[in-house]
């Protein structure tokens, strides 16, 4: 039986022989090949040089474009999809860890030699390796498109907000709406994957997504309004410089906490994760999927959970604003750290809320003290509080 | 460059709604219904008003396609589903084509035409929030007005149906 630690070793080793053996034998024939058909040889020698020379592919990639201060490596690297991709899968371990150590467990131990930080990556194989379930009664356009979907929406929530004053994708003048207006299908691909599942727990789940989902937006963006008045910008960079001298949390207080709230219920989370309920209704509306279908749902969720935090953190804790000696970067990367762990928390120790409730706190108290907030807001600017 | 996307853009649009009528299936209607109201948006980004783009993402698709959503999920569809052809598709092509004509008869022959907005008044939000509170504000306030007494009335008749 061996470890996953072996496994990856196994498949290291493989690797690291292919490379050195690859240019002993494909190589020359390769070059006999290119020489026979006439190409003109020096295009392949610098592309196959690249290959194992990570200098030179860099400046092969900054020729055609692909440098590091291009529009293509911010979309798929750095601030873009790769990161956040990267940063929710740290989420996942992160929270599984922290939860056992909430609950007195060990949680994830084997994969990797300390405490299973190898985790990810074998979950990750486990998910490739699965079968594809499509249900035969299923809505096969729509089941497929639901996770597509799913991760699109996670992805184009990051294209305007901002990491640094300089690491950003696209600054726009609305960067703080745009986030919202993109989050408002959500509940459309959580309708298209439980409608498309026809499964009667997906179903179920399906709807009380929509509920929910419906309920919490609203106050959400009823909450942020606030800043908007306070700062007289939608731009996120403006919001952040206007923290110089105090974070938001302390004038907007209660607009922090009921943006918090509709974080958990907007990921779903407990006490709000009535959707995807495992003791009630299998696991919601994602019941029918297996394989990659559910890791690219997973995924989707926690890339969302990473630009909420994110925005949280731009929003009401200064972003990244902090002394001058540590980059801005790693101040905010600290805060967003901070923030990923309170909003895991409540996950390790609150049980569910029942529908009622639910509905009640989303439409009677949250709108309620929302609209508290835009008159302590209001009064705020015209004392000059900012 | 800009035609091309405009015209792919409005034929998208132009589909999406014929979908969202024409379709069998209630929830492919829905979906269609909010990409073409995706469409519209895009449109509005075409014309440098992105303000007004984000409105129509957030009002539209966010909140009237999900109302619409919940509606076809909480109610059976066999009670509506039956259409019966004959004069009722008759009298209603008659009617919209009437509508149409004359909305473009009207407002080919107003002013309409011959007025350019100015662009840097469009793009400007401050602009429009300015507009709304000073020039507006009877027309804002019936509006908030008309809205109230709708939500009031839905109310009470939820409470009278509870009876």
């Amino acid at each position: 039986m061996e470890t996953f630690e072996e496994f990856v070793k196994r498949i290291l080793i493989i690797l690291f022989w292919f490379i050195l053996i690859s240019p002993l034998i494909i190589f020359p024939i390769l070059f006999l090949v290119v020489g026979f058909l006439g190409i003109d040889v020096t295009i392949v020698n610098e592309i196959l040089t690249a290959t194992i020379d990570p200098i030179k592919a860099y400046k092969l990639a900054e020729r055609y474009g692909l440098g590091f201060n291009s529009t293509f490596f911010k979309i798929a690297a750095f601030p873009g999809f790769t990161f956040a991709a990267l940063v929710a899968t740290l989420t996942i371990l992160y929270e599984r860890k922290l939860m056992a150590k909430a609950q007195l467990r060990v949680g994830p131990l084997y994969a990797g030699r300390f405490e299973g930080i190898l985790q990810p990556i074998a979950d990750l194989f486990k998910l490739l390796g699965k079968e594809l379930v499509v249900p035969e009664k299923a809505d096969k356009m729509f089941f497929w498109a639901a996770p597509i979907l799913s991760i699109g929406l996670a992805a184009s929530l990051l294209a305007v907000i901002p990491l640094s004053p300089t690491i950003y994708i696209a600054r726009s003048e609305f960067s703080l709406l745009i986030p919202f207006a993109i989050i408002g299908f959500s509940p459309l691909v959580v309708l298209i994957a439980a409608w498309a599942s026809s499964n009667k727990f997906a179903f179920i789940g399906g709807l009380r997504a929509l509920h929910q989902l419906a309920a919490y937006e609203i106050p959400m963006l009823l909450s942020i309004l606030g800043i908007v008045i306070l700062t007289g910008s939608f731009d996120l960079m403006k919001i952040v410089e206007a923290q110089k001298d105090m974070w938001f949390i302390f004038p907007q207080f209660l607009a922090a906490i009921i943006f918090y709230i509709t974080i958990l219920s907007e990921l779903e989370r407990i006490p709000f994760d009535l959707p995807e309920a495992e003791t009630e209704i299998v696991s919601g509306w994602l019941t029918e999927y297996t394989g990659m279908h559910f890791g690219l749902l997973q995924l989707g969720v926690y890339m969302k959970f990473y630009a909420l935090a994110l925005l949280f953190t731009l929003l009401f804790l200064g972003g990244w604003n902090g002394p001058a000696f540590l980059p801005p970067i790693v101040w905010l990367l600290g805060k967003l750290f901070f923030v990923i762990t309170i909003i895991i928390f409540p996950r390790a120790v609150l049980p569910r809320l029942r529908m009622d409730q639910l509905i009640r706190i989303g439409w009677a108290w949250l709108i309620a003290l929302s609209f508290i907030n835009l008159f302590i807001a209001v009064i705020e600017s015209s004392l000059g509080v900012i | 460059m800009t035609d091309v996307v405009f015209l792919v853009v409005s034929l998208l649009t132009v589909f999406f709604a014929i979908l969202a009528l024409e379709s069998r299936e209630l929830v492919y209607g829905a979906v269609a219904l909010s990409l073409s109201f995706l469409g519209a948006a895009a449109l509005f980004i075409l014309l440098d008003s992105i303000f007004i783009a984000i409105f129509q993402v957030l009002v539209y698709v966010g909140s009237i396609a999900i109302l619409i959503v919940f509606v076809i999920m909480l109610v059976r569809r066999d009670k509506w589903a039956n259409v019966t052809g004959g004069n009722e598709r008759i009298l209603g092509i008659i009617a919209a084509v009437l509508l149409f004509s004359t909305i473009t008869y009207f407002s080919l022959s107003s002013s309409l035409t011959s007025q350019y907005p100015n662009p840097t008044a469009i793009s400007n939000f401050y602009e429009i929030g300015s507009q709304l509170i000073n020039d507006y504000w009877l027309i804002l306030q019936l509006t908030g007005l008309a809205l109230a007494v709708s939500i009031i009335g839905a109310l009470t008749m939820a409470k009278f149906e509870n009876r």
